[in-house]
């Protein structure tokens, strides 16, 4: 019986029903034989289990080994990034200006006062930008000296043009502004280094585009490995109790229990923050596929226009005003002048967001003609990019608070025990492997206790 | 845990004869849960009450690993964990 399942396992699984259907009705030969069958089902199903738990093994093994390097990178180089906020206020301090005291209910002045303050101060430049601040009283505006000096900066990393003013939002008073380009370089804080190389490597390894990708990639490559490393959790934990860590064995194994018991434990929250890593690093070539689709086809109409003068613009604050009717239940939070390298020519370009909490951070453009004042229209974000938005908070973990942020940083930790674990694993392997091999060439080894254990035996599949 | 002979606990999974198999995914099921409850009331509530419930229920992961840390260290003979 155990003779015919094996060798039955070879053939393929409709073989096996064949005897049913080629004897005829009742009897008791057809009822032995479907007992048979069935029997063998099971068998092969079993048979079948081990070389398929073999194939999982070697998928979890590769999968990890692959991206082990580069998720601890991630992992350390994310802690710090999660408290960046707390880090710069306790060592850099917070240098802005206190804000004028002014009678509660003060209105603020119109956006369009701010924009001809600014054109006084600048003469001759244009404004990119005007972003109301979303939490502080105050108002940002962009400037530069021409839209063809900001696209010639894409070509030095070292060079921005750009330049910003920050305005009282009730007094149009110059709150702060920022250094000029050719004045005294900011000098660099070691907060300043070590959070920069942090958020570079987190991000690109400091390899801008093809870095994203490439660690978006392994953002897969490490869903793949804690996929095939919950079979292996399965097949494994079969006959222990959840959490079990065995420590009067072999030190292989409480590494073992120890990495199931960390893996399984955060292995939804590690699934979440690695799958959105992954959908975060897209996001270039997301915003890049929007672009040459939905929005070309938006601006065909006005791509040939010429970018009109900025002193014959329609007013700022009416398009925040069109901009908030035309997205209702939407708040404006930033309008970019004619002619920047996203929009259209001859259109302001208002952002505006989701006012309740779960689309906050939705994004709604909308496109108001400079030269009349009038709508042209909102322009809500195709499925990928509002699920990009989505991505980010659970990337992040900003969004629940101090006590959120921290819960996020001890799963980073049991995350990377999890990596450390499974690398001491894997490295134990080796050692055995080499070990084993020293000894078929007739070395004798000190150290018995690796072959010993007949635990090591068992574990065959590795 | 208690209620199983030693022997079970320790046995590997090759072991061939099948033996008391235990439920393996009651538990990372209700920790993942409670991870996916957790990640999500925080983001769709966003106020009061659900902020609290995320991280109490991100919290759990967290201490059913220390717990089962100090389990194991705490009792060196012990072969077994939560029950």
């Amino acid at each position: 019986m155990r003779n015919l399942a094996v060798t039955g396992g070879i053939f393929p699984i409709s073989d096996a029903f064949k005897g049913v259907c080629s004897y005829g009705p009742g009897g008791v030969l057809r009822r032995t034989e479907l007992r048979l069958t069935l029997t063998r089902i099971c068998e092969r199903a079993v048979f079948m289990t081990t070389r398929t738990l073999r194939r999982w093994f070697v998928v979890h093994k590769w999968t990890s080994l692959v991206c082990t390097l580069f998720l601890l990178i991630v992992c350390v180089t994310g802690l710090p990034l999660l408290f960046s906020e707390q880090i710069w206020d306790t060592f850099v301090g917070d240098d802005d200006p206190p804000y004028e005291v002014l009678p509660p209910g003060t209105p603020n002045v119109s956006l369009d006062v701010v924009v001809a303050k600014a054109r006084t101060l600048y003469p001759g430049q244009i404004i990119t930008n005007v972003a109301p601040d979303d939490d502080e009283p105050a108002v940002l505006v962009s400037m530069a000296p021409s839209w063809q000096a900001l696209k010639d900066d894409e070509n030095y990393p070292d060079r921005n043009s750009s330049h910003w003013i920050k305005f009282d939002a009730r007094t149009a008073k110059v709150l702060e502004q920022s250094r000029p380009a050719d004045g005294p370089k900011e000098p660099r804080t070691w907060t300043g280094i070590i959070m920069g190389t942090c958020n570079r490597l987190h991000i690109s390894l400091f390899a801008y585009l093809p870095g994203r990708l490439f660690l978006g990639f392994m953002g897969g490559v490490f869903v793949a490995s804690l996929v095939s490393g919950t079979v292996l959790y399965g097949r494994f934990m079969k006959r222990l109790q959840f959490g079990s860590v065995r420590r009067d064995r072999a030190k292989r194994l409480t590494w073992l229990d120890l990495h199931n018991l960390l893996g399984v434990a955060t292995l939804v929250w590690a699934t979440v923050v690695g799958f959105t890593g992954l959908v975060n690093e897209l996001q270039t070539p997301l915003f890049g596929l929007w672009r040459v689709t939905d929005v070309r086809q938006i601006l065909r109409p006005y791509a040939d226009l010429p970018v009109p003068s900025q002193d014959h613009l329609s007013s700022v604050q009416a398009a925040f005003e069109t901009a908030a009717k035309a997205a209702p239940g939407n708040e404006v939070t930033g309008l970019s002048f004619p002619g920047a390298s996203f929009g259209s020519p001859v259109h302001y370009v208002l952002w505006t967001r989701g006012a309740s909490a779960l689309r906050a951070r939705l994004f709604t453009p909308v496109l108001v003609d400079a030269r009349t004042g009038e709508l042209t229209g909102a322009y809500p974000m195709p499925w990928y990019l509002r699920f990009l938005e989505i991505s980010r908070p659970l990337h992040f973990g900003d969004y629940g608070g101090m006590p959120l942020k921290i819960l996020w940083a001890l799963l980073d930790v049991v995350v990377i025990g999890v990596l450390v674990s499974g690398l001491v694993l894997w490295a134990g392997k080796r050692k055995m492997a080499t070990d084993a091999r020293l000894r078929a060439l007739g070395y004798e080894l000190d150290d018995a206790d690796a072959t010993a254990d007949p635990t090591m035996a068992a574990e065959g599949v590795r | 845990m208690n209620s199983l002979p030693p022997k079970t606990a320790q046995s590997s999974f090759a072991a061939s004869s099948p033996r008391s198999c235990v439920a393996v995914w009651p538990w990372p099921i209700a920790l993942g849960g409670l991870t996916t409850f957790g990640l999500l009331s925080a983001l769709l509530g966003q106020h009061g009450i659900w902020l609290a419930l995320s991280w109490g229920s991100l919290s759990i992961p967290l201490v059913v690993i220390v717990v089962c840390l100090i389990r194991a260290w705490s009792r060196p003979s012990s072969k077994g964990g939560l029950s």
